[in-house]
């Protein structure tokens, strides 16, 4: 878990004694430590930003999802299999919600061979479906690395240069059946760019160590159905990009999206391109592409005819809070804030224990609110009602 | 019809830029900034009578702030009902009539007291829509826009950020636009899933709130309503404002222009140009003839 391995392991320092944590006060009762607690928890959602920091908002990421034997085990409820399956529904919801112009692809491993649930797309719904049918898996065998890393590594090398590579990897076993050194197997991934992750399930393997560590990723070994929930949500952000990726212009389109209807003379029917093997007919609205006219019903997509990425305006818009994010406001103590006692955003009450400030316009929120609006938000409410120019 | 304890909250924005109604006064005589807020009360007790517990906010967007018409900060620190002087003598439910005098005392303060600066007839509507957003955290919500003056192109970013906050948490945001088309509303409905209109006749302003805008969004499903607009999804490029339909995109900055140029003037990154690559003549061996 620690890129230094220097550091002393958990079982080299003294025990933890996690009941010391909960105190009671005078009369015996809980509650101050459980509100303060979970005022913590709250706090800790806010993430800190990178800063001035370069991020790769193209994505492409594959995610390796171990299915051998130790997956059945019961330790996350109902098995580690369906508990794993749901939380990537969530994941990749949010996957696409942060990066939408991104892709991402599902591999499975059990036998000692990998092989595609799902190809690279940017559609989150075939992702979604093929994840629902897998739960019905029958967990067999031993996971292999090499073969799963190899058949990411197959379709990421051809991906443009100004893209990010990346693998996921949920590992459950300990143990890994290779048919080469894997060793060789990271020297490739680091001559490729490829910035392998691993979560594990069991407990620290050296092998994930060495693997993330040369390839610039993060390893972690989960500590309970949260903490796992956690470490997926961390992959969901885009990562500051390596310095040898190139930074080009790419050519897209934006395609118009038309309603047809049967009363219009210039409407003409037409097959998506997306849905040929489908048995859905033509439709007469959609989006058409620019520069070849085809038809689709979804966007983002890249046109099967001409090799076009369309996007539409909205999804460029969904990234643009990462290229300008919000600082995180000033935490100060109630009691100091005497003049009027409510909060900017949503005039409630503020009857929290702090409240906090922004740097720039000195409006006060509470702790709702301040949660809200960088999750969510992620400008002030009351600095865009002052700014005359954005 | 919703259970009967499930909250629904309905925010309605009300641009009161006052340039605007300003000009509309000389224009129109028949349909003034009072016809209209009228029009808002009618529809706030609508909200308020068809359900015991749906809930209202009435928030005015004024040329650089906003304002709380309803519920007001006053009303809540000194909250007692004890105001009997305007309670009114008709048995009018008296939560509908504390609404809208309450109404009617804020927009005389808002409009009397807030300096106009700048001759600007733009409104900047993204600060007051994400204190609407804010409002309606935990509970069911809806937010009516009744926008009169036009865009503030200025504002692009902050309203796209304020737009995919409310559709994540499912927020319904429609809009009834008195004069002039607005592409950032029409987006906004489209994005979120809620009706855009444009009224046809002002003084009947009314009567469209009331048909179109009051039945929440279950009811919808059984009523014929206007057909959704058509809205233009095509980009902006940076450098001239134009709308491009193909156009070329900065992988760094997300920047979108409508040439390419060798250097992206947003983020100042330099970008590689694939250059054709270099044959080198291959050297031929002459053939010696005996």
């Amino acid at each position: 878990m620690d890129e230094e391995p220097e550091r002393a392991k958990r079982w080299e320092g003294g025990y933890e004694r996690t009941w010391e944590v909960l105190k009671e006060d005078e009369s015996g009762s809980l509650k101050a430590t459980v509100e303060e607690i979970l005022y913590q928890s709250k706090r800790k959602r806010v993430i800190e930003s990178h800063g001035q920091v370069r991020l790769g908002m193209m994505r492409h990421l594959f995610v390796v999802i171990d299915c051998s034997r130790s997956m059945e085990d019961q330790d996350l409820k109902p098995n580690r299999l369906t508990s794993t399956l749901k939380l990537m529904e969530a994941f990749i919801d949010g996957y696409f919600d942060q990066n939408p112009i991104s892709q991402v692809g599902i591999i499975t491993t059990k036998n000692k061979r990998a092989e595609k649930l799902t190809d690279l797309a940017g559609n989150p719904k075939k992702h979604i479906a093929m994840l629902k049918k897998a739960v019905d898996t029958v967990c067999v065998g031993e996971p292999s690395l090499y073969n799963s890393l190899k058949l990411a590594i197959q379709t990421l090398k051809h991906m443009p240069g100004h893209t990010s590579r990346e693998i996921l990897i949920i590992l459950s076993s300990l143990t890994t059946c290779d048919p080469a050194n894997i060793y060789e197997m990271t020297k490739t991934l680091k001559s490729l760019n490829v910035r392998v992750s691993i979560i594990g399930l069991s407990a620290e393997v050296r092998v994930c160590t060495v693997l993330t560590r040369e390839t610039g990723g993060s390893y972690h070994v989960i500590l309970d159905e949260s903490h796992f929930k956690e470490l997926l949500m961390l992959h969901v952000k885009p990562p500051p990009t390596s310095s040898s990726s190139e930074c080009s212009l790419i050519r897209m389109g934006f395609p118009q999206h038309t309603i047809g209807s049967l009363a219009d003379q210039d409407a003409k029917p037409a097959f998506s391109m997306s849905h040929l093997d489908s048995s859905s007919g033509p439709s007469l609205g959609g989006y058409f592409c620019p520069q070849c006219h085809s038809n689709y019903t979804e966007l983002p997509v890249e046109c099967k005819v001409c090799g076009l990425t369309l996007v539409s305006a909205p999804h460029l818009a969904r990234s643009f809070h990462h290229l300008f994010p919000l600082d995180a406001f000033i935490e100060s103590p109630v009691e100091e804030h005497q003049r009027n006692g409510f909060c900017q955003a949503c005039q409630g009450e503020l009857k929290d224990k702090s409240i906090f400030t922004c740097p720039s316009c000195r409006s006060v929120f509470c702790v709702e609110c301040d949660l809200f609006i960088h999750d969510s938000l992620h400008c002030c409410p009351s600095c865009i009602h002052s700014q005359t120019a954005s | 019809m919703a259970s009967e304890d499930e909250i629904s909250l309905l925010v309605i924005v009300v641009d009161v830029n006052p340039i605007w109604w300003g000009q509309q006064a000389q224009r129109e005589q028949e349909f003034t900034l009072s016809k209209c807020l009228d029009a808002v009360m009618v529809m706030g007790n609508s909200h308020m009578a068809m359900s015991r517990t749906n809930k209202l906010a009435v928030i005015a967007s004024h040329c650089q702030d906003s304002h709380f018409l309803y519920p007001s900060k006053s009303w809540k620190a000194g909250d007692d009902g004890a105001d009997d002087a305007s309670s009114s003598g008709d048995g009018k439910y008296e939560l509908l009539s504390v609404a809208n005098n309450l109404i009617a005392e804020e927009i005389r303060n808002v409009m009397s007291k807030t300096e106009v600066r700048g001759n600007s007839t733009d409104t900047l509507l993204a600060g007051t829509l994400a204190k609407a957003l804010c409002l309606g955290q935990e509970i069911k919500s809806r937010i009516l826009v009744i926008k009169a003056a036009e865009d503030c192109a200025l504002q692009y970013m902050n309203f796209m950020n304020v737009i995919f906050a409310a559709q994540k948490q499912n927020i319904l945001i429609d809009a009834c636009v008195l004069d002039s088309n607005s592409g950032l509303l029409q987006q906004a409905c489209d994005i979120t899933g809620g009706l855009y209109l444009k009224i046809p006749q002002q003084v009947a302003l009314a009567q469209y709130l009331l048909w179109v805008f009051l039945p929440d969004s279950e009811q919808r499903s059984q009523l014929v309503l206007p057909p959704p607009a058509h809205v233009d999804y095509r980009a902006a490029c940076f450098c001239h404002r134009n709308l491009i339909e193909i156009g070329y995109v900065c992988s760094v900055c997300l920047s979108i222009f409508c040439n390419f140029s060798p250097i992206c003037t947003t983020c100042e990154t330099a970008f590689k140009i694939q250059l054709p690559q270099m044959v080198k003549p291959k050297k031929k061996k002459l053939k010696q003839t005996t």
